[in-house]
């Protein structure tokens, strides 16, 4: 899909050379003036605010009275730091998994949802229930289910192991309860995109296989999946971009605990604005802004790739 | 919720405004930051006076709606948002006048110059010193009149009188009876002490600031802090691994006798769990015990200070500045703002107020506090036998409060001090 628009104007432009002149001198114009408030709308409310933060980062700014310029003195810091380096392990861990799970889950639940069942459209409505429900309401639920029902569901069943006690107290397992209610309240949005690229495929295409004799899996895995590859994509990049962001949940569920097991790198920058370390955390900001383009730039790059192949 | 409602004084021509940032607040629940940038746009003559204290909105609700029948001004308007002061400072509109919590956020204006110096006031001349001292214990110390203390919380171990009184446990005096009388509830089947660590700020004002506090000088160890500046080396003899070792070996020490679930177990949870007689004792503030009381309002409390040597005379309390006043230095309306800090610093409000919110009240000569759950502080209070906590001097970009949760969990007192060695030494070459 992205490759598609992507290669599509340049295409058109080589073609017909004698016409070109004229179009470069007419329709930019109105093309120009339909971008004109969508971008001085980003850049005064996003480049700007973000190029300034940028320069604070250079400062000792705490976010009103006097600064004075430090150069790189919070840069050099700040990788020295054992916090924020581990809050990028946490968080780039955390994204890597979470999307992992979210498109297998989501994938076999299209896959589900669009074979002709009973009550395909109440399920529908069903799976979508975590996408309307706040991210914060979400975790505060979960966060009771986690230390007070599951570890006594456990007990009574007699079962020992590290599931009788909350697992949200247990450093070592603290993350995975961020990525099941993360990857329970992210599945619908990817759900609906799979079932748009599925309900894309021509049914004459599955009964020239089965004709063909193809199983179902053999279907699956030379159709669907390549037919669905640029949904995939789009999950996959929209996705990894969400998680990086984490914050709501990690607050409700654990608060970066326990000790600093799942502090997310959002919720590390926020800190900054309440204990004085503006400009520390600004430039934690820019740091993860640089992370996050290089991640989705290699995303892009992957994806043209296979996009080409296919 | 409806604290935000009430709070909304009949003001002229604010009533959209005050609507939507009632149903703002209603919806949106604590954290409504954005909502705060209505509060830029008042009229020239409109003061704005900021008190967010959940707690107490309702009450200075009251007091400022009494204050604009009398005080023949343009009406106050008063701002209850939950929302961060320093936001507002960022973008140059602070309230004119605050009633807030102080601790380190605020030092941080204190100390950069934003507020106007109040040493010369009438209010200021009636606090008591040792209590005004406590703001220049944060900052430097010409800053100190930039605050103006107005209500002290004291806080100590809450405990439970009728299972004290069952156990035949009395009111410990030292750090051994203390130990003592842990063992005895555990052996009678009793939680000794009920711990939250899944919320971490119920330990670094608890169990953290209570062991630290009573075996430091927790003053004098932070203000050598600040001279030694970013000279600062782990492991040197006024660093956090040497100066509190022995407090925090007697806080794990304690912590043995917290309850089983303690690590999955949160502040309203142990409200709940010490409402309904769980634990004998419980490491809160009086901020926790109108929580109790809606549990179970027929239980006897009362609160002691936690010993934390063999010496009785050792033994101090925890006490922060749960309000203090600033007024800004870039107000335009200094002298409005003069009028309602002495209006609300006349000795029968504050007093009164003190009293009736269990805290105490900084003035000089003010009454005794009246209310039994408290009132075992109130010698150390008044003879000074305090101390602020140790916890909140520590800047919250140093995560404090997950620290302990990690010590409380798994355990080891010299990776936990050894990473506030750490932090600070970063901290102190980057403030440098």
């Amino acid at each position: 899909m992205t490759t598609d628009t992507a290669t599509s104007p340049g295409t058109r432009a080589t073609d017909p050379g004698a016409e070109a002149p004229r179009h470069r001198s007419r329709v930019p114009r109105t093309y120009y003036l339909m971008l004109l408030p969508a971008l001085a709308l980003f850049t005064f409310f996003i480049t700007l605010p973000a190029l300034a933060g940028a320069l604070f980062s250079l400062t000792n700014y705490v976010g009103f009275g006097d600064w004075e310029f430090v150069g790189i003195n919070n840069y050099r810091v700040m990788f020295t730091d054992p916090k924020i380096l581990s809050a990028y392990v946490f968080t780039i861990g955390f994204s890597v998994v979470t999307v992992i799970v979210v498109n297998v889950l989501a994938m076999l639940l299209a896959l589900g949802l669009n074979a002709k069942i009973r009550l395909k459209t109440a399920l529908r409505g069903v799976f979508f229930v975590p996408m309307v429900i706040s991210g914060i309401v979400i975790a505060y639920v979960f966060n009771y289910l986690f230390s007070t029902s599951l570890p006594s569901i456990v007990q009574s069943l007699g079962v020992g192991g590290p599931l009788s006690q909350s697992i949200l107290a247990n450093e070592d397992l603290a993350w995975l309860s961020i990525v099941i209610v993360t990857a329970w309240q992210s599945i619908p949005m990817a759900l609906i995109i799979y079932l748009a690229g599925l309900q894309a495929i021509p049914d004459e295409v599955y009964e020239a296989a089965a004709l063909d004799g193809a199983t179902p899996g053999k279907q699956f895995w030379a159709i669907t999946l390549p037919l669905m590859a640029g949904y995939v994509v789009i999950n996959t990049v929209l996705g990894v971009k969400n998680f990086l962001n984490a914050y709501d949940i990690i607050v409700g569920l654990t608060n970066g605990g326990p000790g600093t097991s799942t502090m997310s790198v959002a919720m590390s920058i926020f800190t900054g604005f309440n204990s004085g370390d503006y400009a520390y955390q600004m430039a934690n900001a820019v740091i993860f802004f640089l992370v996050t383009v290089i991640v989705s730039v290699l995303q892009l790059l992957l994806i043209r790739r296979r996009g080409v192949q296919l | 919720m409806d604290h935000s409602v009430s709070s909304v004084t009949p003001g002229s021509g604010l009533s959209r405004r005050t609507l939507f940032k009632a149903l703002g607040v209603g919806a949106l629940g604590v954290g409504s930051g954005g909502l705060a940038g209505c509060s830029g746009g008042l009229g020239d003559d409109t003061l704005r006076f900021l008190m967010n204290k959940p707690e107490v909105v309702g009450y200075f609700g009251e007091l400022i709606t009494a204050y604009n029948e009398q005080s023949g001004r343009p009406p106050v308007f008063f701002d209850s948002t939950p929302t961060s002061i320093s936001a507002q400072f960022v973008r140059g509109v602070p309230p004119d006048l605050a009633c807030y919590n102080y601790q380190y956020e605020a030092s941080t204006y204190v100390n950069r110059d934003v507020l106007t110096d109040l040493r010369d006031t009438a209010p200021a001349q009636q606090i008591a010193p040792h209590v005004q001292e406590l703001v220049s214990q944060f900052a430097d110390e010409e800053h100190r009149f930039h605050v103006l203390p107005y209500s002290t919380a004291a806080a100590g171990v809450i405990y439970n009188v009728a299972l004290f009184e069952d156990n035949g446990v009395e009111v410990p005096t030292t750090w051994s009876e203390v130990i003592q009388a842990c063992q005895t509830f555990q052996d009678a089947g009793v939680v000794p002490i009920y711990g939250t660590y899944q919320e971490g700020w119920t330990m670094a004002q608890g169990i953290f600031d209570y062991c630290v506090g009573g075996m430091i000088d927790v003053a004098g160890f932070y203000a050598r802090l600040r001279e030694v500046g970013d000279e600062f080396e782990a492991g040197a003899d006024y660093s956090f691994s040497v100066v509190m070792a022995d407090a925090v070996a007697r806080m794990t020490e304690l912590a043995e006798f917290d309850n089983e679930d303690a690590a999955a177990r949160g502040y309203s949870d142990g409200n709940l769990a010490f409402g309904q007689g769980q634990a004998a004792m419980y490491l809160q503030g009086p901020w926790a015990l109108g929580e109790i009381e809606k549990v179970d309002p027929d239980l006897q409390v009362a609160t002691f200070p936690l010993p934390m040597t063999d010496d009785p005379e050792d033994t101090k309390c925890r006490v922060n500045l749960d309000l203090g006043m600033w007024i800004p230095a870039q107000t335009p309306h200094r002298e409005a703002a003069m009028d309602l800090l002495t209006y609300l610093f006349q000795p029968d409000i504050i007093n009164t107020y003190n009293a009736e919110n269990l805290y105490y009240s900084p003035l000089e000569d003010a009454p005794a506090q009246p209310d039994e759950r408290v009132a075992g502080l109130q010698e150390y209070v008044d003879s000074g036998r305090f101390y602020q906590g140790p916890s909140t001097f520590i800047p919250p970009t140093i995560p404090l409060a997950n620290y302990l949760q990690e010590l409380l969990i798994t355990g080891d007192p010299q990776a936990f001090l050894r990473k506030l060695d750490e932090d600070w030494r970063r901290l102190a070459l980057r403030s440098a």
